[in-house]
């Protein structure tokens, strides 16, 4: 059974391990145990709310109960942009045009911005390979939904994503050797990392300040603005299908894309309702294939816990938990859980029934 | 002989075609069509006259003659004001550092800024002579009569004269910082665009022209090594006019990025070495050969002449050149060394 849960003290060597693994191009989660150390720190505090709100990154993992491991880690960020600056671009057009002369020309442009200051962004997103599909990705990444929907006012109305732009096998970004190191005389690796390991400041100090017209950037690099790696297409669908859309804005290295929703109208949110725990003794079958799994949260701010059980577990009112489950969720009969479906489920989806909603209602 | 005048609606046919002999860069100055011409020279014979309305900013055209025959061999022109009540564009290169104490990194970044910052100051332009006469006392004296003509007339011009010099263009007439910059903005040749320099308002200057500041790292290596570079055809020119005083300083050419020469006006070496002499004759045609200038607005004349230097302020000049300056003697002419 994979559980979601805060992350806690002793997750660092797994963690670490996981990041060794990983390898380049993680840029939020390096393999550095003090860092590591740091984030964990971080993310204590933030469930304990000992820190102001708006500096709290949430950090989760995902720990493989049976085998006592840490296989994943997601994360949220409650607000960007606030003890450091937080850049990127965005793409918008310059028109120049002359009635005198009958001509009319478009210009794409990337403006620097600061656009997403004060913005919840969801991050750190990483599951160890061995852990790879069976929708344990989506059980990662679609957790930190319910807990932007129940605590909503710790974070913004929206929540953006910042996606992994396209680069090389070397790790050479083609934006990055038209645009960045004109400026940082830096291989796109290192810029990476250092703004990874939040050495964020010399990004404000080196960075052309004036907007970029992209017809003076070679097509290498034009190309690749707004597009992902081909290893984040997979995430890029996942978020598209939750409803998260391109806002315009690139990131200022690789030209990756920020995507963003605003949680009411994520899918999981829209989907999701509240159930009474009833913890049954008759054997349930977990393991069931991903579009019939559902996601059942314990609503508890500093210890959320989330896993999955087979959507024939919930009824009009209840949620049928097996011991082991309700024990991994800290919950107990009558307690409050919400579920919401693992996949979208579109006409089966549990909000999609009359008892679903009159459920959501009574319990919010 | 060869004499320098003001430009003349019958001297039209002639400066078309010595326009139309010299690359593509001079139309914005000199204009290739016969109707913008004609304009051009009208607005010179008033300017000349003095006929302008006030607040009209007077162009002088003038025209090298070859006296024995009648041809014109060179056009130079003088824009009291550059823009003549538009705005002068240019590109201002600047310099801006990018450190970082943390790196401990530090970084020159060179921009260009939009500026109009020239306008208003008097330019020198339109300078097209028959290549035979490039190198030539002809083409000095075409030159730098101009700024005999500014020292007679000081009051009409500016403390600073500015002149565009040509940029690089390369023999299949493709032009480096054009189709790295401007080509993506204008969406038109840089023929075209210097056609319509001339024939239209500036307007679309403003309409087309990028109006963020150009990071020279992100033009194509060409456009960069082109930076300020003059055109080879203008090497002449060039080399008079910094004997002249005239220094490069940051402004390019917004077109084809080349440099942009300034110059204190009192500063100039012909206005500095050049006096006011009473003029005298004299037959012999030897003797030390100078610019010898005369005559107010339209009667302005300045032709190449052996001289003799008295010490009585007078100026020994032959008689046969009097004819040409319109003068005789016991009147003021100016005088400058070659």
């Amino acid at each position: 059974m994979l559980v979601i849960r805060p992350l806690q003290q002793e997750d660092l060597d797994d963690l670490y391990e996981m990041a060794q693994k990983a390898g380049k191009g993680l840029t939020t989660l390096p393999a550095d145990r003090e860092l590591l150390q740091r984030k964990i720190d971080m993310a204590r505090e933030s469930f304990r709310q000992r820190c102001a709100p708006e500096a709290a990154l949430y950090l989760f993992a995902m720990e493989d109960v049976e085998a006592k491991k840490t296989v994943g880690i997601s994360g949220i960020q409650a607000r960007v942009g606030l003890d450091e600056v937080f850049y990127n671009y965005r793409l918008s057009v310059t028109v120049n045009a002359s009635s005198e002369l009958g001509v009319h020309v478009r210009t794409p442009t990337l403006h620097l911005s600061n656009d997403m200051t004060d913005v919840s962004e969801i991050c750190s997103l990483l599951l160890s390979k061995d852990y790879q599909g069976g929708g344990n990705g989506l059980l990662l990444s679609r957790s930190r939904f319910m807990y932007l929907d129940e605590f909503r006012s710790h974070f913004s109305e929206k929540v953006f994503a910042e996606m992994r732009g396209v680069s090389d096998e070397e790790g050479n970004s083609p934006l990055w050797d038209a645009l960045g190191s004109k400026f940082f005389d830096m291989e796109f690796s290192k810029a990476d990392v250092l703004s990874g390991l939040g050495n964020k400041a010399f990004i404000a100090e080196l960075m052309p300040k004036y907007p970029i017209y992209l017809p003076m950037l070679p097509s290498s690099a034009r190309a690749v603005i707004g597009r992902v790696h081909d290893n984040t297409a997979p995430a890029l669908k996942m978020l598209q299908a939750e409803g998260f859309n391109f806002n315009g804005l690139v990131d200022i290295f690789d030209g990756g894309p920020v995507v963003e929703a605003f949680i009411p109208s994520i899918r999981t949110v829209r989907d999701s309702a509240n159930r009474h725990v009833m913890v049954t003794r008759k054997p349930v079958e977990l393991d069931v294939p991903a579009d019939e799994k559902v996601m059942v949260s314990n609503r508890s701010f500093r210890d959320f816990r989330v896993t999955t059980v087979p959507a024939t577990c919930v009824g009009p009112d209840t949620v049928k938990l097996p011991p082991e489950v309700a024990e991994a969720l800290q919950v107990e009969s009558g307690d409050s859980v919400r579920v919401t479906s693992l996949k979208d489920r579109g006409s089966r989806s549990l909000s999609g029934t009359r008892g679903a909603r009159q459920g959501r209602r009574l319990g919010a | 002989m060869w004499l320098v005048r003001p430009a003349q609606l019958d001297d039209l046919k002639q400066i078309l075609t010595i326009a139309g002999t010299q690359g593509a860069r001079l139309s914005s100055t000199l204009p290739k069509e016969s109707d913008s011409l004609a304009r051009k020279i009208e607005l010179s014979v008033a300017s000349f006259e003095s006929s302008l309305p006030e607040d009209q900013a007077p162009r002088f055209l003038f025209v090298l003659e070859n006296t024995d025959d009648g041809t014109i061999g060179g056009v130079a022109g003088i824009d009291a004001r550059a823009g003549s009540g538009e705005p002068f564009y240019s590109y201002r290169k600047d310099a801006l550092i990018h450190a970082s104490h943390e790196l401990g990194v530090s970084r020159r970044v060179e921009v260009l800024y939009p500026s109009h910052s020239l306008t208003d100051q008097t330019l020198l332009c339109s300078f097209v002579i028959r290549p035979e006469l490039r190198g030539t006392e002809a083409f000095e004296l075409l030159s730098r009569a101009r700024i005999l003509f500014i020292a007679e007339h000081r009051d009409l011009f500016t403390s600073r004269v500015v002149v565009e010099i040509q940029g690089v263009q390369s023999d299949d007439g493709s032009v480096p910082f054009w189709d790295s910059l401007g080509r993506h903005f204008f969406n038109m040749t840089f023929e075209d665009a210097d056609r319509y320099s001339a024939s239209l308002s500036k307007t679309f200057l403003a309409e087309m022209m990028p109006h963020n500041p150009i990071y020279v790292s992100l033009l194509s290596d060409a456009a960069r090594e082109a930076l300020g570079k003059p055109h080879d055809v203008t090497s002449g020119n060039y080399e008079l006019l910094r004997r002249e005083g005239f220094q490069e300083g940051c402004y390019l050419d917004i077109f084809d990025a080349g440099p942009v020469l300034e110059a204190r006006t009192d500063s100039l070496h012909t206005l500095v070495t050049s006096h006011r002499k009473i003029l005298h004759g004299r037959h012999d045609d030897d003797g030390e050969n100078c610019l010898v200038a005369a005559g107010e607005g339209a009667d302005f004349r300045c032709v190449l002449a052996g001289i003799e230097d008295t010490l009585e302020n007078e100026l020994k000049v032959p008689v046969k050149t009097w004819n040409l300056l319109g003068k005789s003697a016991g009147e003021a002419v100016r005088v400058a060394p070659l």
